[in-house]
């Protein structure tokens, strides 16, 4: 168990924060919180991606692939980070940015119709209608 | 896995906590800010500085800035408790999620830094990429070479998805200037 967590350690924090993200939508009455919540269930998938790129050597980290390799690898000789999720997880972060501006703009339209950010009270607004 | 790796790990999950619990937004929105940057330098720590410096401008900076833009045009509720009362079904869900997760998926997934994992079980892909980027682009930087030479048609699409977003905020807030 604690040999699981020591070694997996960057994949069970991104469990933890994913209940954290998904309870956040969930649970939250506030419309702002929510779409808080979605970031951060995002982040944690960045972090899984992150993960899987991390490489290391004998136990020792091996180089971030934003540097170029000085010493010339041996053949099938490990040392780098792989650069491809890197490239995927700098995309998606900004597409979510871009996502969570399309949120805030309904929240600020939803305000500005029904005066309020509540779930609760959006319903009993709309069922009054 | 260093020290200050299992710190900050304690410091993104406590970050992480409180800003579901916190009831007044503004508060929610700073403990987020810090929350980001700590996320930041746990990418730094897992070898991805490139991504840890697109999250502290984009994840710390404009979604905070965006958070608070949104919150000083709409309400910001006044309480005068501290935290938000517990969703007991909805931490149930939650728990029945993460719970799975951790004992069914975590024990099946590879070791982080692993280089049996797959993302190296085909090593020929990766280090082709590392070997032959800067004879075939002409930059140095990997993942830059890869977002902007190899894929650089998706990062024109990405472009795109901005551009679609920026026009959907601005219809959505009425503000187009050519209606």
């Amino acid at each position: 168990m604690i040999e699981l967590l020591a070694t997996r350690y960057a994949y069970a924090l991104m469990f933890v924060l994913l209940g954290i993200g998904l309870y956040m939508v969930i649970a939250s009455e506030n419309l702002v919180k929510k779409l808080i919540g979605v970031n951060l269930f995002q982040t944690a998938i960045f972090l899984f991606f992150v993960a899987v790129a991390y490489v290391e050597v004998d136990g020792e980290p091996g180089g971030s692939p934003v540097v170029p390799a000085t010493t010339e690898p041996a053949a099938g000789d490990l040392i780098l980070a792989s650069p491809l999720p890197h490239v995927i997880v700098l995309t998606a972060i900004v597409v979510g940015i871009a996502l969570t501006a399309v949120g805030l703009a309904l929240i600020v339209r939803i305000h500005a119709e029904y005066g309020t950010l509540r779930e609760d009270t959006l319903r009993e607004v709309r069922a009054d209608e | 896995m260093s020290l200050v790796g299992y710190t900050l790990a304690i410091f993104v999950i406590v970050a992480a906590l409180a800003t579901a619990m916190f009831r007044d937004v503004l508060s929610a929105i700073i403990v987020f800010g810090a929350y980001s940057l700590g996320m930041a330098i746990l990418y730094t720590l897992l070898l991805a500085p490139d991504v840890a410096m697109t999250e502290a401008a984009i994840g710390a900076g404009v979604t905070t800035i965006l958070l608070l833009l949104t919150i000083a045009k709409t309400t910001r509720p006044t309480t005068d408790r501290l935290f938000e009362s517990i969703d007991v079904p909805a931490l149930f869900v939650v728990g029945a999620f993460v719970v799975v997760l951790g004992t069914q998926v975590l024990p099946e997934m590879y070791a982080v830094g692993d280089s049996e994992a797959p993302v190296w079980s085909n090593p020929e892909v990766t280090q082709a990429y590392l070997e032959q980027t800067y004879e075939d682009t002409g930059v140095q930087n990997a993942v830059t070479a890869v977002l902007a030479a190899y894929r650089g048609f998706d990062t024109f699409g990405e472009a795109v998805v901005v551009f679609a977003a920026g026009i959907a905020t601005l219809l959505v807030l009425k503000r187009e200037v050519f209606a």
